[in-house]
């Protein structure tokens, strides 16, 4: 129970944050979204102590690991979209489908090759 | 009233077609494609139409920002794992985050789809926020890249594991730039499925393709003008 609501305080704390980052955004007219300040400010904030991990910890963890419930009512709203799909839905998935696959062979290929590089010359650098 | 009802609907069809996937751990099972098309269907069925759907179930898109936030506390933790892969990270997503925009404007080109679905796609490998935001600002159709991001990302859960055996990426941190890059949040969580150190590449992957997806996007579309 307890950490139940731990977890739930937590949760109402990232809340906040992202909404003071939003607002941040919005009264410096930043050229970035909210989300992006927020990790920044966080990040910043663990790493001068001013936040310690185990105050946000679970409340994290759960929202990462919930991370695709968030996704569903956008993904539901491909209804609005029923001509577009009827139009061109095949084309635009077929663009998604190789271009995926570009990426992932580039980016996978790419950081295969030079994390396997410096695994073979060991730890030099750094 | 009814507002709290879908958004009690959708929760519960996302908690048991996650106890589904945990039993049959199929690709097609996955929650990302269960949950969204009983949810069609019942919409379709009971005549509900999706502003009156989004009204409840849009709170829980309103929690995508907090746990995108979150990832700080991951990135925080890994902070070795990331140094140590700092070169690989940079060069990796670099050139997937352009081949990303690249591709996903120029195979619309060939396919011969409009300009506005042109740009809509551009951003797509993007984590949502940052896709919708340089889709308006490049002559998209917001909500239509949201869609596509949403694709994408579902794309990325399929084909990674895929790309991953056949190709044989077997660094973690290669991992994680091969799912973070191509496929944001949901390639996160498909990540960490391998183990902490590729979920935590991933997350930083995500970001940095954000960030060049923002500044690189505006430019790398000019060469795709009519």
């Amino acid at each position: 129970m307890r950490s139940f609501i731990l977890t739930g305080l937590q949760i109402a704390a990232l809340i906040a944050l992202s909404r003071l980052a939003d607002a941040a955004v919005r009264f410096l007219h930043l050229p970035v979204p909210g989300s992006i300040v927020g990790i920044g400010l966080l990040f910043v904030l663990l790493r001068f102590r001013i936040v310690r991990p185990q105050w946000v910890e679970r409340g994290a963890k759960w929202l990462i690991a919930e991370m695709l419930l968030f996704f569903i009512p956008a993904a539901v709203g491909i209804v609005q979209y029923k001509q577009l799909v009827v139009t061109s839905g095949f084309r635009i998935a077929a663009t998604i489908l190789l271009s995926t696959l570009a990426v992932m062979l580039c980016a996978g290929w790419i950081g295969e090759r030079m994390t396997g590089r410096q695994r073979r010359e060991g730890k030099t650098s750094s | 009233m009814t507002a709290l009802f879908w958004l009690a609907v959708t929760v519960a069809i996302y908690a048991a077609s996650k106890l589904l996937y945990r039993r049959w751990p199929k690709v097609y099972l996955t929650p990302l494609v269960v949950t969204p098309a009983i949810l069609i269907a019942a919409l379709a069925y009971a005549g509900v139409p999706y502003g009156s759907y989004d009204a409840g179930a849009g709170w829980l898109s309103d929690l995508v920002e907090p746990a995108t936030i979150a990832l700080a506390v991951t990135l925080y933790k890994h902070t070795d794992a990331l140094k140590r892969n700092i070169r690989a990270i940079v060069w990796g997503v670099g050139c997937g985050a352009v081949a990303a925009i690249v591709t996903s404007a120029g195979l619309a080109r060939l396919m011969g789809l409009t300009t506005d679905i042109v740009d809509s796609l551009a951003p797509r490998s993007a984590t949502t926020p940052i896709a919708v935001s340089v889709s308006g600002a490049i002559g998209g159709l917001p909500t239509i890249t949201a869609v596509a991001t949403m694709i994408t990302g579902l794309t990325g859960m399929v084909l990674g594991p895929l790309v991953v055996r056949w190709f044989g990426i077997r660094s973690p941190a290669a991992r994680g730039i091969l799912f973070g890059t191509s496929a944001h949040s949901a390639g996160i969580s498909k990540a960490f499925e391998y183990d902490a150190e590729a979920g935590s590449v991933a997350g930083i992957a995500m970001l940095c393709t954000a960030f060049v997806t923002l500044c690189a996007a505006p430019w790398l579309m000019m060469g795709f003008r009519p």
